[in-house]
């Protein structure tokens, strides 16, 4: 199998469906593959994520044509037009060029044929096996043959085949013939066995008497390679390396040769482990040691055969790799003598605790005691279980688990009410984002969670009272504490997953000293090798908005790759579907209801309900197929429908969002737009009647499903069936405003995929705050990226910029946007179908202690400024104080400006580099040392700096002696005692403030949040788009952020703005608001309410615009519309009201004695 | 709960949103967890499209009892929706009595995607409570 695709995503949690989405809207043909069975990756097990403490994944899905995706909840599945998943599956190699490349995927077979498998669980409830669910985290148990997310779609079972013991049962089970083990074909599965052993061949034939498999043996090297040369009937070789006359290795590579696709099992005795491991390397498939047992080695082997036999291999051309790897959750296992994982039943993981509190957990979301099922009362968290560990090889922070953990107390607080005590265990509480410290200062003032910062020891049982948990801390006044809990959650850390190694070695790419990504500092998104790009967690653990900026940086380069070849790699365009006119045919219903289902058993009578629906209106056919959830029964609807060419469709079966991808199918085969077609889940009924099997039951369940489908059939009638027209194509170039590091970066991102670019910057230079730094804490070089940057913008042929420059006015809609920007030489019209907003920051001034006046306080930025260019002579110095914090996550600025102390311990690390005796001390409140720049905060406290913790109400205080030096007072919470520290200099924090942009929020109409920065859509899930389509945000316009961030940001808004501009013609969706203008009464309440800014008043023609682009569907302007004059499409008063009469027609109550009654009667009852 | 068939069998007409809702009573459904029967789903793309006049409608057309359900709020798919259904939804209770409608036969809650259980409670909570008001009568004494 070979497939041309424009990009590979490996990895189809949120970082992979965010990169392939990004491509995908963008035109481009994406093939997603997990390992895992299904999308979602880890955020497929959590239901909640802050700062909303629910699920916002749905936010993710495309805005613009979004009738190319599904468009629903996407815990349960992704349908996108140009995304091609592929679940079960990894790469195995990768050869080529950028631009040119073959990837190989190994497709492990399920042993469940998803074209015929109709999810009924008959399998599942016949197997024996019970295994760990690794879906609740392992807290519940399933059978090997299972559904691996329950809620998801596709829903087919799958087996898992190590856990699998052979007995068949499901086989036997199964009603609609899924399963294939490949039973029968064993007998023409020949085996040589390679073995000089006479009798190896007797035992082998009678160990595998029952499976039937036909043995041949040889005997020498010579003998086996000679028979394979002649005999292509051989599956397997089981290569014993007792085999004397010729080295193994090379027998095993010239049977490859002669044979590329056989199956080379090695045999060797108990010391040659390492020696098969080698010839695995050399393309052995796997190997097993003697002495070999009849009860462990038939069933490997069989399984063996079983893979051998039923997965595949796929080749896929693609222009570009993105690898969005993910990470696996740190186990503590290991750590269980001390903090009790694993003993002690109250201890749980973080992922553990989310799925006791989730509904679809294993408890149903009922928090108990899991030691005895009692109350919770107490529920303490412990920060750091595997990270910010140098023991473990995890010097590094895993960034999200502070966050995840306040947020779980949170959610512990909503679940059991507020009485319950949460406590956080923690050494820096990390809340480096934005909004992050706003969020736990809620946490601890309004919810009442208690932050301790201590690191328990251990974890021990109480022996007085059982299931309780003791943790000792030593408190600030040096007293030993302890506390009992009911519970323990460790916070745990991010480990690359178990398969990086292989998959680093597949594509041909380096990993980190940690195991995760290598990337490069400065251009995060690129691995070691070109055309392989890291998105999501693949480079280090992420939030869920970082991981999403850091696929749109990594789809933006694949779309540039993409780009660039284009033309040399010829992928043919697959045609959009036409749908035909049916707007003036009479409506004509084509009914199928899916019967003979397993499930159906007990089923009512279908042949009744066949005749109601047929006497329903506008039906003009009731077909009943078999499964249509099957392969077969699919083929007879296509047939039915392209024969009987109705213009409209009912189908009546089970799971309506299995089928979106099939409409879609359907709706291209037969020309009928699929908003035609509905889904009717008629089984539920059948599950939800109490008593299902007696008549009367199935009575009820009949008209039920009678119901389901008049209800649907009447929506189906009324919805609109005029074809859905397209929008202008959008003007092929973008404004953007700001020209630092982020605007240019985002300027180029365009502007290389051949659109133009105007880029605005007030100063009468590009550079903006990047321009100031000397060197990174990873020791790049920014003023030389910065040079090259600036240099790259101006010689670029797709980019104006415009210096002293604003822009003063702007109207229009995405895709076609009309600016007014402000020169010296006066106004400069510009067209532009999106913008980018990358307006930055600035330092922070710092006033106190006379801060310009004295040679002896700096900032940071300065200091950083002296220690490189030698102006600061540092072998003269003896001690140097730096305060974190300063004016910052307080009063003055109740946020994190994230970069100081990164700035800190680089300016740390350079001191001590120039003078090692240098006494350097810094006064922190929490080290935001996140990611890999921990390692950097190892060093600093390696290298000899003293880290002072200090709190807000000790603040560090400063007085000057007679030399004009610094005498810095602080109270050390290890010593207990206060220090009074001498220096030479003072460094301070200098923080990071937005630009003023309020004149921008208003031209734009974006809003900005109450810190002065961007407000974005949605922090998580759509960080840098605003609310009001076209318009992107990036950099630190958005929030404080470091150079590589920017940068990853800057691209993420690029990529989000070629969806706009690659267009010609977009398609409106299906489903959006429009005016009846001889109703509208120009109240205007519909603007008010739409929160999309998608309607204007247009006073030149006296009527209401929707900017359908705009528009997303939500129906708030069509419920305010007092005159019904607004109306959402698909979902008209006219039709939701035939939907409603629909739903209760069946009813059979006396209806006839109806007496009216007057208002007045009414209003005394 | 076991209902014999003498049992009176509440209709509940139930207006969910596409994106938490209605995935929730997919969960339910599939997973077999409503024992209440005659639950009538009617997809909105949000409960902020819940024009009060459907709720009125089902409800003198014979439905027992009303749902609207959608994200939780801070949730919604579309910002704000879900607040101005919550808004709506208290003024039609203070209006339902004047059209002989008990006020708790209109209910409105959040129900998260993945919450299937919570959904499945919901419904048969209000088929409990339904069940101890007894048949609607406002569809055969007021004329629409």
């Amino acid at each position: 199998m070979k497939s041309a695709y424009d990009v590979l995503v490996v990895g189809a949690g949120i970082g992979g469906v965010r990169a392939a989405l990004d491509l995908a809207e963008a035109g481009r043909k994406v093939a997603l593959i997990d390992k895992r069975p299904g999308i979602g990756g880890l955020l497929a097990k959590l239901d909640n994520q802050f700062p909303t403490d629910h699920c916002g994944m749905c936010k993710m899905l495309p805005l613009t044509e979004r009738d190319a995706s599904s468009q629903f909840c996407m815990r349960k599945g992704l349908f996108h037009r140009n995304i091609d998943l592929m679940t079960g599956s990894e790469l195995v190699s990768l050869e080529g060029e950028p631009g040119h490349f073959q990837a190989v995927i190994n497709r492990k077979s399920s042993f469940v044929d998803p074209t015929k498998c109709i999810g009924c669980g008959k399998c599942a409830e016949v197997c024996p096996v019970r295994v760990k669910d690794e879906f609740n985290a392992g807290l519940s148990e399933r059978p090997a043959v299972h559904l691996p997310i329950p809620h998801s779609i596709p829903n087919h079972y799958v087996v898992d085949l190590e856990a699998c013991q052979r007995c068949w049962k499901c086989f036997e089970a199964c009603p609609a013939g899924a399963i294939d083990f490949k039973l029968e074909a064993r007998e023409q599965f020949n085996i040589l066995l390679a073995d000089p052993d006479e009798k190896a061949l007797g035992q082998y034939t009678k160990w595998f008497e029952d499976l039937k498999f036909p043995f041949i043996q040889t005997r020498t090297g010579d003998e086996t390679l000679s028979l394979l040369s002649v005999d292509d009937s051989v599956w397997m070789l089981l290569l014993d390396l007792s085999i004397k006359d010729m080295e193994p290795e090379r027998i095993l590579t010239r049977a490859l040769e002669l044979r590329p696709d056989l199956a080379v099992i090695v045999l060797g005795g108990p010391n040659k482990g390492e020696q098969a491991k080698k010839l695995v390397g050399l393309g052995a498939r796997d190997f097993m040691l003697h002495p070999l047992k009849r009860s462990t080695f038939t069933p490997w082997l069989d399984k063996q055969y079983m893979r051998i036999m039923s997965d595949e291999k796929a080749s896929l051309d693609v222009a570009a790799v993105i690898l969005a790897t993910g990470f696996a959750c740190y186990d503590p296992s290991e750590m269980s003598g001390i903090l009790g994982y694993g003993e002690l039943p109250g201890v749980v993981t973080s992922v553990e605790f989310e799925r006791l509190l989730s509904g679809s957990g294993p408890t149903g979301g009922r928090l108990t005691r899991p030691a005895d099922g009692g109350p919770v009362r107490r529920i303490a968290w412990i920060q750091c279980v595997g990270s910010r560990d140098v023991k473990r090889n995890a010097d590094f922070c895993s960034s999200f688990c502070c966050m995840a953990s306040i947020k779980e107390a949170v959610l512990a607080k909503r679940a059991l009410g507020k009485d319950v005590e949460t406590t956080i265990y923690y050494m820096d509480m990390r809340t480096f984002g934005r909004d992050f410290d706003r969020y736990r200062r809620n946490a601890q003032q309004m919810d009442g969670v208690r932050f301790i910062r201590a690191r328990p020891h251990s974890v021990l049982p109480d022996s007085a009272h059982p299931g309780d948990l003791r943790l000792t801390h030593m408190d600030d006044q040096g007293v030993m504490r302890e506390e009992t809990y009911d519970m323990a959650v460790l916070a745990v850390g991010a480990r690359p997953p178990a398969s990086m190694p292989a998959l680093a070695g597949a594509a041909g790419i380096e990993t980190n000293a940690f195991g995760f990504c290598k990337t490069q500092d400065l251009n995060p998104g690129r691995t070691s090798r070109l055309g392989v790009f890291a998105a999501g967690s693949a480079n280090g653990a992420k939030d869920i908005a970082e991981s999403l900026l850091q696929s749109g940086a990594a789809a933006l380069g694949a779309s540039r790759l993409v780009n660039l070849f284009a033309p040399i790699r010829g992928r043919v365009e697959e045609p959009v579907p036409v749908f035909r006119d049916v707007s003036r045919e009479t409506p004509a219903i084509l009914a199928l209801l899916c019967r003979s289902c397993p499930v159906m058993e007990h089923g009512p009578d279908m042949d009744l309900i066949r005749d109601r629906i047929a006497a329903m209106p506008s039906v003009r056919a009731v077909e009943t197929v078999e499964r249509a959830c099957a392969k077969e029964g699919w083929e007879r609807i296509r047939e039915l429908a392209a024969a009987g060419k109705p213009n409209r469709i009912l189908i009546g079966a089970c799971m309506p969002y299995a089928y979106a991808p099939r409409l879609r199918e359907l709706g291209a085969l037969i020309g009928l737009n699929p908003s035609l077609m509905d889904v009717v889940d008629i089984h539920t009924p059948l599950f939800s009647q109490p008593a299902a099997a007696t008549p009367e039951g199935q009575a009820r369940a009949g008209e039920d499903i009678l119901a389901r489908m008049s209800m649907s059939a009447a929506k189906l009638l009324g919805a609109d069936p005029a074809p859905v027209d397209k929008v202008a194509p959008a003007a092929p170039s973008a404004l953007v405003v700001g020209g630092g590091l982020a605007g240019m970066t985002a300027a180029i991102g365009i502007a290389d995929h051949d659109y133009k670019v105007t880029l605005v910057e007030k100063s009468d230079k590009l550079g903006g705050l990047a321009m100031n730094l000397r060197t990174t804490l990873q020791g790049a070089d920014p003023a030389a990226l910065m040079e090259a940057l600036v240099d790259q913008t101006m010689k670029h042929p797709n980019i104006r910029v415009m210096t002293n420059a604003r822009v003063s006015l702007s109207t229009g809609r995405a895709g076609r946007f009309m600016s007014i920007v402000s020169t010296p030489e006066g106004g400069v019209p510009v067209e532009h179908g999106a913008a980018i907003l990358a307006t930055g920051g600035k330092r922070a001034k710092v006033y106190d202690f006379g801060f310009l006046e004295r040679k002896t306080v700096l900032t940071h930025q300065e200091l950083e400024d002296r220690i490189a260019t030698g102006v600061l002579d540092t072998a003269a110095l003896s001690t140097v104080v730096m305060i974190q914090c300063w004016r910052s996550r307080d009063a003055t600025r109740d946020y994190c400006s994230r970069v100081c102390c990164a700035g800190a311990i680089k300016n740390t690390l350079r001191l001590k580099e120039k003078n090692p005796g240098l006494r350097v001390f810094i006064l922190y409140r929490d080290i935001m040392s996140y990611g890999f720049s921990e390692e950097y905060f190892t060093k600093a406290r390696k290298a000899g700096a003293l880290f002072i913790r200090y709190d807000l109400d000790h603040k560090p205080q400063v007085r000057f002696d007679q030399e004009n030096r610094p005498v810095v007072t602080v109270h050390d919470p290890v010593l207990r005692r206060d220090l009074e520290i001498h220096a030479d200099i003072l460094s301070l924090s200098d923080g990071i403030e937005p630009n003023d942009v309020s004149e921008l929020s208003e031209i734009f109409g974006v809003p900005v949040g109450p810190a002065g920065f961007f407000q974005e859509a949605e922090s998580k899930w759509r960080p840098v788009d605003f609310l009001k389509q076209g318009v992107f945000v990036c950099g630190v316009a958005r929030g404080p952020a470091n150079m590589a961030e920017t940068i990853v940001s800057a691209k993420a808004a690029a990529q989000r703005a070629l969806r706009i501009l690659c267009d010609k013609s977009m398609a409106k969706a299906v489903v959006t608001a429009k005016v009846r203008e001889s109703l509208c009464s120009r109240c205007g309440k519909c603007l008010d309410v739409c929160p999309y800014g998608a309607r204007t008043m247009d006073i030149a023609n006296d009527r209401i615009v929707v900017d359908e682009l705009a528009c997303q569907g939500c129906g708030s302007c069509a419920a305010v519309c007092p005159n019904s004059a607004s109306y959402l499409r698909g979902f008209g008063d006219r039709q939701v009201m035939a939907v409603i009469d629909a739903s209760l027609a069946g009813l059979g109550r006396p209806r006839t004695e109806r007496k009216p009654v007057t208002m007045d009667d009414a209003a005394g009852s | 709960m076991s209902a014999t068939s003498e049992e009176f069998q509440p209709t509940i007409v139930a207006f969910v949103c596409n994106w938490c809702t209605y995935t929730a009573a997919d969960l339910a459904g599939t997973a077999r967890m409503i024992q209440s029967p005659n639950v009538r789903l009617i997809r909105m793309m949000c409960t902020g499209m819940v024009d009060p006049k459907y709720v009125i409608k089902a409800l003198l057309s014979g439905a027992d009892a009303v749902l609207v359900s959608g994200c939780h709020p801070g949730d919604c798919h579309y910002i704000n929706g879900n607040y101005k259904a919550r808004r709506r939804m208290k003024l039609l209770k203070e209006i339902l009595p004047r059209f002989g409608i008990d006020e708790r036969r209109l209910k409105l809650t959040w129900v998260g995607a993945s919450e299937g259980n919570e959904f499945a409670a919901t419904i048969n909570e209000m088929t409990r409570l339904v069940r101890e008001l007894g048949p609607s009568e406002a569809a055969t004494t007021m004329v629409i």
